[in-house]
């Protein structure tokens, strides 16, 4: 996955300088009103470049979604909600939802916590921890063709994975990852953890760090362990940045796995490891059928606004 | 006393973990470098052993299969293109949140804040649209033009932050020797911003380098326009499946990313301990 090195990166920054540093108001008298236009041309480019290229396309979703449209290229007609029928009564939808979901249900429950303890692991400063945190960043640098190449080669039916289980005269567990029904989709969750983990887990350390060290000697004097310091301290007084990455790791696996099972499955084999990302890819550019494709987006979208008020509410939020 | 027995049996356990999580991270990139030099046969017989020769007939191959060295090109415009077009979006917009005090620019800011909440991938088939409506459709001129816009949401309000840690004062006072707001911007906020404009260069270097599903779509197949990232996958079907090629290739693409990472990570550090010093 590789978080999106992008939107995790500006959270963390945020607590440290978001909330306090309004600009203190000193009026410069008359000046003012022609200065403040000045300030809005200069970041009106900006705002409209986002606009156009970002916030335009995302709602051109929705129209897109109530047409009949066979191919990008070809004429659409205006159809209302007939896609959303259509979609609800595909299996192939039904396949992929179900997909997503174990996706979501096995990549959030593990990575996220796993990523907090290896977090608050580092920011215990021990040996070698500056080696670990250069390795645990890594994975971020590494792009998404690259990676897959990479598991392409680890999980081929001769590549380094059967190929290490045949050394270990584990033979009878060997198989053809990637194109094997039970596997396939387990291997393109495993690479999302594979990544995933040690990024997020840097991110968490940068949080953890900012917890003084006074708190935690309180606990150890209290006879608390680390195990009771991390889940009973440091988990609470950061769990509403727990809930911002979570929530960002679900937006991320529900939306943008496309790319990743593009590459490794094809969303193979059959719909093995067809995900709804996948599908609204699949459908709009190799089956020509873009409504579908957007009527997708569209539920996708509502999803990912029911899925983050979850996450919402089982994390208490401050922002 | 039991608690302490706990943390101490507990200790192991976790510096095992940790460090397991770690080998793995480790073993595919030491993999990728071994395999590049190693044939299919050896590569499944031996995986982990260090190659019998050091043969670059791979890495040749890889450049010449799915034409590399152009994609390598097409991904440098690209990314440098894109990464300036993205500053000079950004740095108006920054100082112009920064300093000013209306309800419009805090606005703005949300606006921007709300981006960090949107996967690009939903809007790819609309943006597709929009590139065939333009007659930039598989150019690389609309990837240039298209990336800064996913880029603007974190540079705009991290650079934002950046600006406004930067004493009001010093602007009111070139105000008064006289001095306008472009030159304000370009002379005092510039220089004194730049470990905030590094760290986003840094983090823009690398969403535009990587980025796969876009530059597929937009970009296309045509060699003339593709990048590194989408080149790549064509030696699965072009090598059929050799995967020593494969990694090769893949080690190729990685060199550009760790290089500017390792020359660059420094100076960021060093201009973040400047800025961290004159606060």
């Amino acid at each position: 996955m590789t978080t999106t090195p992008h939107a995790a990166h500006g959270f963390v920054d945020e607590p440290g300088a978001g909330t306090s540093d309004k600009p203190a108001t000193t009026p410069a008298g008359g000046r003012r009103t022609r200065r403040d236009k000045l300030l809005v041309l200069l970041a009106t480019p900006a705002v409209l470049w986002y606009a156009v290229f970002t916030i335009g396309p995302l709602g051109a979703v929705f129209y897109i979604a109530l047409l009949d449209w066979e191919g990008l290229l070809s004429p659409s007609t205006f159809v209302g909600l007939d896609n959303f029928t259509k979609i609800l009564h595909d299996p192939v939808f039904w396949t992929a939802a179900k997909n997503s979901l174990i996706q979501i249900g096995v990549v959030i429950p593990v990575m996220i916590p796993l990523a907090f303890m290896l977090g608050y692991y580092l920011t215990l400063e021990p040996r070698g921890h500056h080696l670990l945190r250069v390795i645990l960043f890594t994975p971020a640098l590494v792009s998404l063709s690259a990676k897959a190449m990479v598991f392409l080669a680890v999980f081929a039916p001769s590549g380094a994975l059967n190929g290490l289980l045949d050394l270990l005269h584990l033979d009878s567990l060997t198989r053809p990852w990637l194109a094997n029904e039970a596997t396939a989709l387990p291997s393109v969750i495993a690479v999302d953890l594979w990544s995933g983990i040690g990024f997020t887990a840097i991110l968490f350390s940068a949080r953890l760090s900012s917890i003084s060290r006074e708190v935690y000697e309180a606990a150890r004097i209290d006879g608390a362990g680390h195990w009771r310091r991390m889940w009973r301290i440091a988990f609470p007084m950061t769990e509403d940045y727990f809930g911002v990455l979570a929530m960002l790791q679900f937006l991320w696996v529900l939306f943008s796995s496309a790319g990743s099972v593009l590459l490794l499955t094809g969303g193979g084999p059959g719909n093995a490891s067809t995900t709804l990302s996948f599908l609204i890819y699949d459908k709009a550019f190799t089956q020509s059928e873009v409504g579908y494709s957007q009527a997708t987006g569209v539920l996708l979208f509502f999803v990912g606004v029911v899925g983050m008020a979850g996450i919402r509410s089982l994390f208490r939020q401050r922002y | 006393m039991a608690k302490k027995g706990i943390r101490d049996r507990a200790a192991p356990l976790a510096h095992g973990l940790a460090w397991f999580y770690a080998l793995l991270l480790v073993f595919p990139l030491y993999f990728i470098i071994v395999s590049a030099f190693k044939d299919n046969l050896a590569i499944f017989n031996s995986p982990l052993s260090p190659p019998s020769s050091l043969s670059v007939s791979h890495f040749v191959d890889a450049f010449q299969r799915v034409e590399l060295g152009r994609a390598l090109w097409n991904s440098t415009f690209i990314t440098v293109s894109a990464e300036l077009l993205t500053l000079a979006l950004a740095i108006p917009a920054s100082y112009a949140l920064a300093r000013s005090r209306g309800r419009i620019a805090a606005w703005c800011e949300r606006f921007f804040a709300l981006g960090f909440l949107i996967p690009s991938f939903a809007a790819l088939v609309p943006t597709v649209l929009l590139a065939i409506h333009l007659q930039l459709f598989q150019t690389r001129a609309f990837l240039i033009i298209f990336l800064p816009a996913g880029a603007l949401p974190l540079s705009v309000i991290l650079l934002t932050q950046f600006m406004r840690a930067i004493p009001s004062d010093l602007e009111e006072s070139a105000v008064m020797d006289g001095a306008g707001r472009i030159r304000i911007l370009l002379r005092i906020y510039l220089p004194l911003t730049m470990p905030g404009i590094i760290t986003i260069a840094i983090l823009n270097f690398l969403s535009f380098w990587n980025e796969y599903l876009f530059a597929l779509i937009l970009g296309g197949p045509d060699p003339a326009v593709r990048t590194v990232q989408v080149a790549l996958p064509n030696l699965v079907s072009q090598t059929n499946t050799e995967y020593g090629v494969l990694l090769a290739g893949a080690l190729i693409t990685m060199i550009p990313v760790y290089l500017v990472y390792i020359l660059l990570q420094r100076r960021m550090e060093s201009a973040l301990l400047e800025g961290a010093v004159k606060s």
